[in-house]
């Protein structure tokens, strides 16, 4: 891996996913709904800079997910490389200098991404139905997820992104 | 909405790393799936929790702050002239007595648990709270007691009020704990006053459930329920809470039964590792709670705690006798050295 700026930042960024993670999750718990920073994270950079968005740093977040938070270790690292791969696949084919489409397939991903996790916590024995799972946890975990995935993603794009925000058809200035 | 096709070239990721990550991730998930707790993906698990423990103690003054924001919340409906007059009044009691009110409650915490270690006579260390789930989909808790304490996994732990789980891996001087609470949790439970054995599990809902009993035993609201030791996972006697609602009558197979805990975890703060319990602690009253008289924090949030103190007295001394069932797994020497003086 080359030392280049975007590489930087994206540990950086992977870094202070985990801590938040692991220091302010905790924290900010509404109504058992514990926001998932490492997926935002990885989705949000694999829609702000799909061309930089590899397979290593998801699986390795994923797995520090799964070893720090005590579910089947391996599940959250399949479940973002899995997603991350295709929502930057998408957003390179479907991306059309709106806001529109990387918010849809920003929300898109977060919503696969927490009801992958479910089925495969429900798989590997979390011992209740899919529907409970999905309800009860799933569900307002996503609705979590993409509200700071909202919030990040402005400034993911400023800071890790190839270029800035604009309308169809406006100049890019650098 | 037109969409504009880019052709803006592929990603530089091919389809190899791509798959190798997946089958790396199946794997994992596999062999975590296979192995049992003592495996080497459970153990790396245990090492990468005790290595995040100061990083979750650094988050604990955050949790407070969050929780008195969710206070204050609460408290936005009150009039204006109240919240200044008490605005005006907790300033001038705030300085004064805040540190004296912080000592007072802790002792008043660890009286709770010294109660409980009393009634029933439990040996083991007592841990504070240093962090919490850090995801959605399990429930547990980190204590500051570890293997240098002598915790090992499958151990139960109480809070002030009653069993709140079970001691799921250790590192050095940190443990997490299952509470009860979790899904995956499940307690082998006795009603105290019938005898009538089950399980009691968790949900993702939050309550927990009472499953196996008996469908011709009577199930009445307020009814205590204790952990009847049965598998060895719990140790046998202490109090788990009480019977909160009825769904379906006796006789009807389908019946659930919720079991309202006797007190709650997100508040607790101090816990204690149960080494080994009286062997007749089934027979015990549950020890009374002193914050549920003191008006404390606690009590605010244990309505049921009261209920069960005194549905626990009510069946002080009833009839029982069962025979000595094992403890946990782990304190089974210590067990069996307490038979033998007995």
């Amino acid at each position: 891996m080359e030392l280049s700026r975007e590489n930087v930042l994206g540990v950086v960024g992977a870094l202070v996913a985990v801590l938040l993670q692991v220091i302010i999750a905790p924290a900010i718990t509404l109504f058992a709904a514990v926001p998932n920073f490492i997926a935002v994270y990885c989705v949000v950079r694999a829609v702000a800079c799909p061309a930089q968005s590899g397979v290593l740093l998801p699986f390795v977040l994923g797995l520090l997910f799964d070893l720090i938070g005590g579910g089947p270790v391996g599940a959250m690292a399949f479940v973002l490389v899995l997603v991350t791969f295709f929502s930057s696949r998408l957003y390179e084919a479907l991306n059309n200098d709106t806001l529109f489409m990387p918010a849809a397939i920003l929300l898109v991903s977060i919503m696969l991404v927490e009801t992958l996790y479910g089925l495969m916590a429900v798989a590997t024995g979390a011992g209740v139905p899919f529907g409970e799972a999905f309800l009860y946890r799933a569900l307002p975990c996503m609705l979590y997820d993409c509200v700071i995935a909202l919030l990040f993603y402005p400034i993911a794009v400023r800071v890790l992104g190839e270029r800035p925000l604009g309308q169809p058809g406006t100049a890019l200035l650098r | 909405m037109a969409l504009n096709f880019q052709n803006n070239g592929p990603t530089r990721t091919g389809w190899a790393p791509i798959a190798l990550a997946l089958v790396l991730s199946l794997a994992c998930v596999g062999v975590y799936s296979a192995e049992g707790d003592g495996g080497p993906l459970h153990r790396i698990q245990a090492v990468v929790e005790g290595a995040i423990v100061p990083l979750q103690l650094a988050g604990s003054p955050l949790g407070a702050a969050a929780d008195e924001a969710q206070q204050t919340a609460g408290d936005s409906d009150a009039s204006e002239e109240t919240l200044s007059a008490l605005r005006d009044a907790n300033e001038q009691m705030t300085q004064t007595f805040v540190q004296g009110e912080e000592y007072r409650l802790q002792a008043q915490r660890l009286m709770a648990l010294l109660n409980l270690r009393d009634a029933y006579e439990i040996e083991g260390p007592t841990g504070r709270v240093i962090g919490r789930s850090t995801d959605a989909w399990n429930q547990d808790v980190t204590l500051d007691v570890g293997s240098n304490q002598g915790v090992e996994s499958g151990l139960t732990v109480v809070g002030p009020t009653g069993v709140v789980g079970q001691v799921i891996s250790v590192s050095g001087n940190s443990c997490r704990v299952r509470l009860l609470t979790d899904p995956q949790s499940g307690a082998a439970a006795m009603i105290q006053s019938s005898r009538a054995e089950g399980i009691v599990r968790g949900s993702l809902d939050g309550l927990l459930y009472l499953e196996n009993i008996s469908a011709d035993v009577n199930v009445q609201v307020g009814d205590v329920v204790l952990t009847s030791g049965l598998g060895g996972s719990y140790t046998r006697g202490l109090l788990i809470g009480t019977v909160a609602r009825v769904e379906g009558s006796a006789g009807n197979a389908s019946r659930r039964i919720v079991v309202a805990p006797n007190g709650s975890v997100s508040l607790m703060e101090e816990a204690m590792v149960v080494f080994s319990a009286a062997s007749d602690a089934v027979d015990r009253s549950a020890p009374s709670v002193p914050a549920a008289e003191d008006g404390g924090q606690e009590a605010d949030d244990s309505g049921d705690s009261g209920d069960s103190g005194e549905g626990a007295s009510e069946d002080d001394g009833s009839e029982g006798a069962s025979s000595d069932q094992a403890s946990s797994d782990a304190s089974d020497e210590r067990s069996d050295n307490e038979g033998g003086d007995e």
